[in-house]
This record gives structure tokens, sequence and C-alpha cells, in this order.
């Protein structure tokens, strides 16, 4: 397909996932802040804020950490190029560009969350900053199920599902270091249970985690199931290994390791490290440095999704000798 | 006069008014025409509410998918509008779409012929049946083109000719348009539409269908395919969602089953035009292009075009892509060389026309533009290269200080300006505010060439939707009728 078509059906993708993830997050910490105690509120809500790495943006626009303050960055604040109605403005835009190419139900629905954003001031004035989230997080869901049932689950689709996975991989990523570090510098006590409940529910991940085999609310298993989960929709490592399928069936699997091309290359690796990895070396002092190198090699991953296929470079036709062709591909 | 209804209930017919114009549906006696009587009777047997019923569904099922156009003159971003359908359908007798498509089979033979002429030897010129500066101070000749090859020596592909009939029902040629005709998709839709309305009648009718129209054009595209290749890749060139048009050029590509792309999906290198894909880059054979010539290639035309392809041009001469239609095509477009379209069907055919142009007054010859400026109030003056209806003085509805202003334009630049009489435009029956009125129509028929010329029967009927208004196209308030050719 187009490479301009990939990129802006991909990139559609990652703003509702991205606007959806924002406002989780916001939903989550709503909830558990209301349950902690004044002095520490200030600094939940900075924490927020670490997760979407925004932190210097933030400071240019408010002095403050509250709820006002922070809702309003990730929210609707122009100043923020990924609050969620620009996110979700954004979407939008990419979908109407590419309209041919998704279904009129999936335009339809994104264009009415468009508008229920497009006045968010007065509806969180109105009704409470929960109504909104939900409708948010709804809106969202509703696409991908939307998504999933009407449109063929061609190369067009694996591009969605490619941008929504690796979006989705990012912020839990982000969650978990986030969390993590403010669990550990805790002493034992009922303010663990409430930052691991807090955690997992921002991944809506509380119940499946509670049916998994050794479930105790320890930040090693939770974090072990938010990052190494296989089967959990919304787990790190489910994430990538579904990347990694959508860009094989976007290329075809190679038929030798030297016609890997470099998206495939560097998604196996991770999704293998992952698949091998024992959360006990990760933990304490460990967790952070490694979730942030994680973090970097998503970046890359994402580099190398636009070069292949967006952004080629002047690849010569396949008439060429294989020679030639192989060295184009570096 | 109108016919009495059969029924007791008010129908649409019953306060028709026939005027002296030529009315397609009735005859001078009041009485419909033979190939209208069917209909008539249905119309006149038919509330007018029920009418209006089935009136509002279509327009609803138009507005639902998004069957739109975009207005330029109305805001500065522009807004979509959904192209007016009017559901009283316009019918051609077997004997006259004959005629018809004689007449522009012709037509488009010679044209092309006369294109092949001009980029070549020039034979017309030097015969003088045309005077040179006619054709080299055209806006769109393109000295580029000079000696350039193209398959099977056609240049226009897709001509769209448009043509009005006068108050004798003679058919006239009002004017080719030969560089990007739009329209074809509103036949279409509105046959659809048709067919779900009024489908009882339309069986019994009888009409050609028109249905593959995509089909034809894609032939017709695949037909002129560089170094004869068997199977080409086609693609649709669109300036994009944008463009006013772009609803036609995304239908055209479904419907064709051909990739839509933007110029900046396009790479050439080494004289070959590729796409850009998820795969690489993959060659292009044939482009349907439904932009400008001068936005196509910033290389070889203008350079801050963002719409076209670096490079394209080059391709093209190479021989290694093929565009539909040429470019340099719209030196027959021009209004001023229209006025020769019958001479040329006689230097290149030597066949007298079957079709009759529209008398046209050329402000370039003392004698007729003295005629022009001196009648002012009695013709319609158009400037040679403008379409949707603007760059245009309508005489008699024109103020004083219009025709003025217009006078002043033809004598600074009388290469830029025609005149022809006002034609007394044919009406047909048209819904307006809850009643039928007579409203002046034309008839763009679609007229494909490849190997052979082709024509799909009827073609779009624009209607001009304010009484007594001469004006039809769409970006001006017109609208558009189905078109019935019958089968016998």
């Amino acid at each position: 397909m187009l490479s301009r078509v990939a990129d802006t059906l991909y990139w559609m993708s990652r703003y509702i996932e991205r606007a959806e993830d924002i406002t989780r997050i916001l939903t989550v910490n709503f909830n558990s802040l209301l349950d902690s105690r004044v002095q520490d509120s200030e600094d939940s809500w900075r924490r927020i804020i670490d997760i979407t790495g925004d932190g210097p943006l933030f400071a240019e626009q408010f002095d403050e950490f509250n709820a006002k303050t922070v809702s309003g960055f990730l929210l609707w604040h122009p100043s923020n190029p990924n609050a969620v109605t620009a996110c979700i403005k954004l979407a939008r835009e990419n979908a109407r560009s590419v309209r041919e190419q998704i279904s009129s139900e999936m335009w339809e629905h994104l264009n009415r969350l468009y508008f229920l954003v497009r006045d968010i001031k007065q509806e969180i004035g109105a009704r409470g900053p929960y109504d909104f989230f939900d409708q948010i997080r709804h809106g969202s869901q509703a696409f991908q199920g939307i998504t999933n049932e009407t449109m063929t689950h061609g190369e067009a689709y694996e591009f969605i599902q490619l941008g929504k996975h690796l979006e989705r991989a990012d912020k839990t990523v982000r969650i978990i270091d986030v969390k993590y570090s403010s669990v550990n510098n805790l002493r034992e006590g009922p303010e663990v249970s409430l930052q691991l409940l807090a955690m997992l529910r921002s991944c809506s991940a509380f119940e499946a985690f509670r049916k998994s085999p050794n479930s105790q609310l320890h930040p090693a298993r939770v974090t072990e199931f938010l990052l190494l989960s296989q089967e959990f929709p919304r787990a790190v490592s489910y994430c990538l290994k579904r990347a990694l399928r959508s860009v094989n069936l976007i290329s075809g699997d190679p038929a030798s390791p030297r016609q890997l091309l470099s998206p495939q290359r560097a998604l196996g690796r991770v999704c293998s490290e992952l698949g091998y990895l024992e959360i006990n070396e990760l933990l304490n002092h460990n967790m952070h440095p490694y979730l942030d190198s994680l973090l970097y090699r998503l970046n890359g991953v994402g580099d190398e999704i636009g070069s292949t296929y967006f952004n080629t470079q002047l690849i010569l036709p396949p008439q060429t000798t294989a020679k030639q062709h192989a060295q184009q591909q570096q | 006069m109108t016919e009495q209804p059969s029924s007791a209930h008010p129908s649409l017919m019953d306060r028709y008014e026939v005027s002296d114009f030529f009315d397609e549906m009735f005859l001078p006696t009041g009485e419909p025409r033979e190939h209208y009587r069917l209909l008539h009777a249905r119309l006149a047997d038919m509330a007018a509410e029920a009418f209006n019923e089935r009136r509002a569904n279509a327009d609803v099922s138009f507005l639902y998918q998004g069957i739109t156009f975009t207005v330029y003159s109305q805001k500065a971003e522009g807004i979509e509008r959904i192209f007016p359908f009017d559901l009283i359908p316009r019918i051609i007798p077997a004997s006259e779409w004959a005629l018809v498509e004689r007449g522009l089979t012709q037509r488009v033979t010679a044209l092309n012929q006369f294109l092949f002429d001009i980029y070549h030897d020039q034979r017309i010129l030097k015969d003088k049946i045309i005077a040179p500066e006619l054709v080299f101070n055209a806006k769109h000749f393109r000295r580029e083109m000079m000696g350039v090859t193209v398959p099977k020596n056609i240049y226009a592909h897709v001509i769209g000719t448009d043509l009005v009939r006068d108050d004798k029902g003679n058919y006239f040629v009002l004017e080719d348009n030969l560089r990007s005709p739009s329209g074809v998709s509103y036949m279409l839709e509105n046959r659809q539409a048709m067919k779900r309305t009024f489908n009882t009648l339309f069986h019994s009718y009888g009409v050609r269908a028109i249905e593959h129209y995509p089909q034809e054009l894609l032939n017709t595209l695949r037909s002129v395919a560089p170094h004869d290749n068997p199977d080409p890749v086609v693609v649709l060139l669109t300036p994009g969602i944008y463009n006013s048009a772009y609803f036609e050029h995304a239908f055209l590509a479904r419907q064709m089953g051909i990739e839509i792309v933007e110029g900046r999906d396009l790479v050439a290198h080494d004289n070959r035009v590729y796409t850009r894909t998820t795969k690489g880059l993959q060659p292009v054979d044939v482009i349907y292009r439904r932009i400008d010539d001068d936005f196509l290639d910033p290389l070889s035309f203008d350079s801050t075009s963002m719409l076209g392809c670096a490079g394209l041009f080059n391709a093209w001469r190479a021989g290694n892509v093929t565009l539909a239609n040429a470019i340099g095509t719209g030196v027959a477009d021009d209004k001023a060389v229209y006025a020769y379209v019958p001479d040329m069907i006689r230097y290149y055919l030597g066949e007298e026309p079957i079709l009759q142009n529209v008398p046209t007054y050329l402000a370039i010859n003392d004698k007729e533009r003295d005629f022009m400026i001196n009648n002012l109030d009695s013709l319609v003056v158009k400037s040679v290269n403008e379409s949707g209806g603007y760059g245009m003085l309508v005489g008699p509805h024109a103020s004083q200080k219009e025709r003025e202003t217009f006078r002043d334009l033809i004598v600074s630049n009388p290469r830029n300006f025609i005149a022809q009489p006002i034609v007394r435009l044919s009406r047909h029956p048209t819904y307006l505010d809850g009643q039928l009125y007579g409203c002046h129509i034309d008839l763009r028929p679609y007229i494909l060439c490849g190997e052979k010329i082709t024509l799909v029967p009827g073609g779009l009927t624009r209607v001009a939707l304010r009484a007594g208004s001469l004006v039809v196209n769409s970006s001006q308030g017109g609208g558009s009728k189905d078109t019935w050719v019958l089968n016998d």
C-alpha cells in the first residue's frame, strides 16, 4: 500500500491509544489520590507528569502540581501537543485524509469522539472528570472493536494494530517505571497496596492479575505481570509480540536472517529478551535503568518502522541484482 | 396548458406552465411528447406529497453517502455541498441519441487529429484554416509537447462535450472540455437513485445502461499503456482531499479498482515513474490525472507546485508512462479554437459536421469585435479559458455597468473573449419549492477515446435550479438529472 497511507493509519492509531492511555492514568490517580494524605498529593501529581515525560513542558506553564493543573495540562491545554484533545484531533485529521481506507463506521465514530472532546472544558465543569474519562476510554475501546469488525484484516489493518501496540507498550512501560519507583520508596503498609492497585487499574489489569498464578499484591509480582505476561493484552511483552506479528504479516516472514527488515530485527530482539527475562534481575536499582533503555529501544523501533515503510529512500526496484538489493536494505 | 390529472388529489403537473421555449416533455400544444407519455401519466397520477416524500428520501440517501462537492466562492475555506439532484429524468429517444453519438464520435476524432497535427507538422496552420496566433497564444498550448509521441496518437482520452438545444429542439455543441471533465460520478449516482426511487417506471421504459462507464474508462486507459503493455499498472492522480471534485476522483478509482495517488506518492527515477509503497517503489504505467497541466511537474511547469511529481514530464517524453489526458489538450478547450471545430472536421475527415456549433464571434477579428461591442445587451460574452460559469456576461441580464466593464475588457484583451447569441435553451419540468417549473438544461455526454471511441448513453443532464437562470454549473447553484436513453 502507499507509504503515505500506511503512515497516516499508523499514527491515527497511535494517537487514539495515546489519548486512551492518558485518560487511564488520570482516572486511576484521581481515584487513588482521594485516599492519600494531603502532603503526598503534590508529589503524586508530579509523578503523573513524569509518566508522560512532559515535565519540562509542564514547568513552562504551571508552578504547582495539583488536580486542576495536571488534568488541565494532560487533557486540553494548548501548550501540550500530547494532550488528550490534541491527540484525538490529530487522529481524526489523519482518518479524514485516508477515509477511503477505513470503514464509514470507523470514521463516523471517530468524528463523534472528536466533537465530544472539542468543548472539553465545559464538559469537565458540568459533569466532573470521571464521566469524561469514561467517555474517552469507551470511545477508544469502541473504536478498536469497530475496527476489528468492519475492516478487512489486511495490510492496512495491521498498520493500525502496529501503531496501537507500540504506543500501548510505551505507555505501560512508563506507568511501571514511575509507579514502581514510588512503591519501592515506601515502607511496608497499606500505601504500597494502594499504589500497586493503582498501577494495575491504570492498565485495566486488576482482575486479570488476580486470576493469574502467584498473584500476591507485591511489587515484583505486579511488575512481572505487566511487563512480561504474554497473554494479557495490555502487558508490554504481549504488545511487542503482537507488534512483531503485524510486521511479519506486512512484510512476510523472512526466509533467512539476512533478509530481516530492520523493524523485524529490532522487535524480534526485544521480544526474545523479554521472553527470557526473570523479574528478579530487575528488582530494586535495576528496574529504572532497564525500563529507561527499553523505552529508548522502542523509540528506535518506531524509527525503523518509519524509515522502512514510510520514508523510503530511493531503493532501486526489484529488477536490480540481489547484491545491490541487500546493500540498500541496511 | 397542462393536461387534467386523472385522479382527484392535486398533482405536481397541475400548475406546470409550458412557455415558448422548447420544452423537453411537452409539445407546444400541451400534450406530452411520445417518449414522455409514460412518465407524464405517472407524475400526473402521483399526489404532490407522495412525490415530495420520494424526493426527500433521495436527498437523504445522497447526504448519507456524502456525494458532495466543494464550493469555493462562498467562504474562504470552501464548504461541502450535496449536489442537488432532481428526480424527474430527462428522456432521449434512441434515434435522437444515435445522431448525437455519431456527431460526437466525428467531433472527437477530428479533435484528436487536430491535437496531433498542431504538435507535429501543423498542416492546418500552414493551409491557413486557422490563424497560427490563435493556437500559439492559447493559454494551454504547450510548446514542450512539440514533436512528442503519444500512444496511438491519442491526446484526449476523456472528453466531456456540452450540448444544448435551441427553441426548435436542434442540438448544438456549446463547448468541448478536454482537460479534466468532471461530473461522471454524479451521472452514475443519479442512476442509482432513480432505480431506487422509480424502479417500476424505469423498468417499463427500457433504459440503456450506463453502469459500465468505469470499466470502459479503465479499458481505455489500459489500451494506451506504453510499449503496448498488456497488463499495465494504472493509477488516478488527484490533487487531494481539499479539491472540489475529490469525491469523484475517489469514486472512480474505487469503481475501477485502481490506486488513487497524490503527487507526493510518486517518484520519477531514471525516466520512469513509481509509487512509494510499503514494499518499496512500484512502477506505474498509466496515470489518469485530474490535475491541471501547470501543476503536474515542478521541473517542467509551475515550479511552486506541490501537487505534482518532479520528473514526470521527462518520463512521459521518454515514453515510459502515459498521461490521460495528455498535456496540452487544453488548446482545444479554448473557446476561440472551439469556433473552428467544424472546419477541423472538414479538414481532417472530409465530412460535414453532424453536430453544429453555436454561432461564435471572436473578438480578435475586427468586424466581429465591433459587432460584439455594439450588441452586448443581446449576446453572451465568455472568457476563452474560464469554466464553471465564471468570467461570463449574460447581456440581457447584466447591468449597464457590467456591460461597460466587459466592453473595456474586450477591447484591452480581445484574444481572451468570444461572444455567442443567447441560445434559448430547452427547458425541462423540474421540482422547485413545492412545484414543477420549466428549468433550463444542458447535456454533457462523456466520450472515451482509446483503441476505439466509446460513449455511454446519455451523460449528465445539468439543470439551472433558479427559475429563469441559464447557468447550470454545480459551483453556481445548478443541479442534475438522470438521463434516460431509450432502447428503441
